[in-house]
């Protein structure tokens, strides 16, 4: 155990000291933040810039309610009390609209909004909040008490609950709770995946350097392996922390719901822990696979199917969230290779958790670990000594027998 | 009397139906340099690889002679393989320390030696240079450095001396002559006869994976070296020729050689040679080595050592 850390130590520094990594560590949340909040920030520009000039011949005495309530709603519209008709300057002006509210309005139910030509996109969507306010006038107006008013205003809400035994109790739970947890396993297993194809790099420059006899000389090649799948995790991780860091504190200013909150459940420990068991099915698999092979710039090896392989889950992406309990869901848990992913997507949308599915997967998914460990051992150990070739398939079963 | 580090009884190795070793045996003894030879492909390496535990003898067993039975003691030695290699992105002192870490040896006193051995081959104030700006000898003698920073017992050098100039040869056989008289078991694998000559103690000599020739350099040379006589600007060779106990005869240029029978004493025989030969210059020596290297390759072994292999 003490040459797996000291293998796993040196890994991690190698790499947490390299320039190239510490940037794209660095980078990959700036460019998340920049795609996220850019459009925005981009868009509230266009807003300053076209702010939208709203004339209200206002006979119900209802612009000082109407103001409070758009900009209750982040409106701003830059609104002028007129008791001229206003038509005709709206046409000759961009951006600006006139709207009507006399009797007729509350009598007939229909307000008037006259706009130029050239109007902010939003604007057709934001004038839809003043029906509200309108419709408060006309309850009013009917004498009705501010309970009455408000019990009609309020309006219905269709819940739909599927009963059956297990369902009862959890019908209608917030979908936050589990799609929080589940996206924050699906970044770690993401991370850990990346680095973890540096396995692949690092076994294959290994060889390419001729450095593997010395190490070698000093410890096992089991321990060179699970040393590496060690120091890769570590390194995963660190990306996970960082980017948690970088990014935390911008979802939490502008995301409306507590994260924090949503994501200390139990449920984040299983879901963290697939994350971890699909990391270390695919790290067996690039050591094994860099162990025999050295020319990373070549193209027509086989070897480079196995970088593919983390991303077959995106194939079943939709047909899992469009039927989360449906067969290629079940198929895909069971499959060890889309088994992380898949998993991780059903159960960031089911409400009620398959526990004995689950316990079916994540069982073949270990037995699949200690096997394809068992296969990369072998491979690694032999392969990492070959210098100066390629292992071809047929080589690779050879040496599975020794 | 020097007690023995390593002790390897008839070890064997088979790839599929392919022998690679048959039956080898030695010992490397404490403060020796033992040289380990044989032509490409006599099965140094895999036997090598086998002491080293990479790879594991069908047969035989491989003892280290101050550890427990079956164990090999990985933290006492030092390995130099014949394929260099060294991490090309990352600093000098950093791939020291890690293979003295890989050692379980103390970091502080690996720095230092890393710092007296890098001053010592002419590589001071490089320990912050990563390998990519290093010539192919410096980065060997780097190789070197790594080898032996964790003072090893037992120090395995395969090929040492390939691709070093004439300078650095020198300075990495005055380290091996140092490492030996403190105590260092040496096993070395080299393809230059004559640098093994001069270094080491005793040698062992396979081909075709099996043992050929066995002994100190005297006893080898006693055993497997007959004599030759080399004569200069000889101007008439006919006067050689009915020479008695030469084996052969060769001239080339103005070189003559001939190669006597073993039973040959020299003082006895040189009263042989005709009184009016004319030459330049006569040297009556052993024959080297090299020469016997060259017989095992081309398989041209004298007889006799069959009975002492």
């Amino acid at each position: 155990m003490r040459n797996i850390k000291k293998v796993a130590k040196w890994e991690y520094k190698k790499n947490i000291k390299n320039k190239s990594f510490i940037i794209s560590l660095l980078l990959t949340p700036a460019i998340f933040l920049l795609f996220s909040f850019l459009p925005g920030l981009i868009d509230s520009f266009g807003k300053e810039e076209a702010a939208t000039t709203v004339y209200v011949k206002d006979e119900l005495n209802a612009l000082k309610n109407m103001e409070d309530t758009l900009k209750a709603q982040g409106i701003e519209w830059d609104m002028k009390s007129s008791q001229e008709d206003m038509t005709a300057h709206v046409r000759e002006n961009e951006n600006t609209a006139y709207i009507e509210l006399g009797e007729s309005t509350l009598s007939e139910g229909v307000v008037h909004v006259y706009t130029n030509e050239v109007m902010s996109s939003e604007f057709s969507q934001q004038v839809n909040n003043i029906t509200a306010i309108v419709q408060m006038l006309q309850l009013e107006s009917l004498s009705l008490t501010p309970e009455q008013t408000h019990l009609i205003t309020k309006g219905m809400t269709l819940e739909t609950i599927a009963v059956s035994e297990e369902t009862v109790e959890t019908a209608g739970a917030d979908p936050l709770k589990r799609l929080v947890p589940g996206v924050f396993a699906g970044i770690i297993l993401l991370s850990v995946v990346t680095t973890g194809m540096m396995i692949f790099q690092s076994a294959s420059n290994e060889k390419k350097e001729k450095v593997s006899e010395i190490v070698l000389s000093s410890i096992t090649p089991a321990e060179l392996m699970q040393g590496k799948i060690i120091g890769y995790f570590a390194l995963g991780i660190t990306q996970v922390f960082v980017w948690i860091i970088c990014l935390l504190p911008f979802f939490m200013w502008k995301l409306d719901f507590p994260i924090m909150e949503y994501l200390l459940v139990p449920e984040t420990v299983l879901l963290v822990v697939i994350a971890i068991l699909g990391y270390l099915l695919f790290a067996a698999l690039f050591a094994g696979m860099g162990a025999s092979f050295e020319d990373v710039d070549s193209t027509s090896n086989f070897q480079g199917i196995v970088f593919v392989l983390p991303w077959l889950p995106l194939f079943l992406f939709m047909p899992v969230l469009n039927d989360p309990t449906g067969w290629i869901a079940q198929a895909g848990s069971y499959f060890p290779l889309t088994s992380p992913g898949v998993l991780l997507m059903r159960l960031s949308v089911l409400e009620q958790w398959p526990w004995m599915e689950i316990i079916i997967s994540l069982s073949i998914l270990l037995v699949s670990i200690w096997f394809l460990m068992k296969l990369a051992g072998k491979i690694f150990s032999i392969g990492i000594l070959k210098y100066g070739k390629n292992a071809t398939p047929q080589e690779m079963l050879k040496w599975l027998k020794y | 009397m020097k007690t023995p580090i390593l002790t390897v009884n008839k070890i064997g190795k088979s790839f599929k139906d392919k022998r690679i070793i048959k039956n080898i045996s030695f010992q490397v003894f404490e403060g020796e340099i033992m040289a380990l030879l044989g032509p490409n492909g006599a099965g140094k390496s895999t036997t090598i690889r086998s002491i080293m535990g990479i790879l594991y003898p069908d047969e035989g067993t491989i003892h280290f002679n101050r550890h427990g039975e079956g164990e090999i003691p990985r933290q006492k030695i030092g390995y130099l393989p014949e394929e260099r290699g060294l991490y090309k992105k990352v600093s000098i002192m950093d791939i020291l320390l890690y293979f003295a870490e890989l050692k379980d040896y103390p970091l502080k006193k690996a720095r230092e030696r890393a710092l007296f051995y890098l001053k010592k081959f002419g590589l001071e104030g490089k320990e912050k240079s990563t390998i990519e700006e290093f010539s192919k000898g410096m980065a060997q003698k780097v190789q070197f450095i790594a080898a032996i920073i964790h003072e090893p017992e037992l120090l395995i050098l395969d090929e040492p001396f390939s691709g070093l100039d004439p300078v650095s040869q020198d300075v990495i056989k005055n380290e091996i002559r140092n490492l030996a008289s403190n105590g260092t078991a040496i096993l070395l694998s080299a393809h230059q006869m004559n640098v093994v000559e001069e270094l080491c103690d005793r040698l062992l000599m396979i081909h075709r994976g099996e043992k050929v020739i066995a002994g100190t350099m005297e006893e080898v040379k006693t055993e497997y070296a007959n004599y030759k006589c080399v004569l200069r600007g000889v101007a008439d060779i006919e006067m050689l020729k009915g020479l008695p106990q030469v084996q052969s005869m060769t001239h080339q240029g103005s070189v003559t050689t001939l190669m006597l029978d073993a039973e040959v004493k020299p003082t006895q025989w040189i009263k042989h040679l005709p009184e009016d030969v004319n030459f330049h210059e006569l040297s009556l020596s052993r024959v080297s080595l090299h020469e016997i290297f060259i017989d095992i390759a081309t398989d041209h072994l004298p007889e006799r050592s069959e009975q002492n292999a």
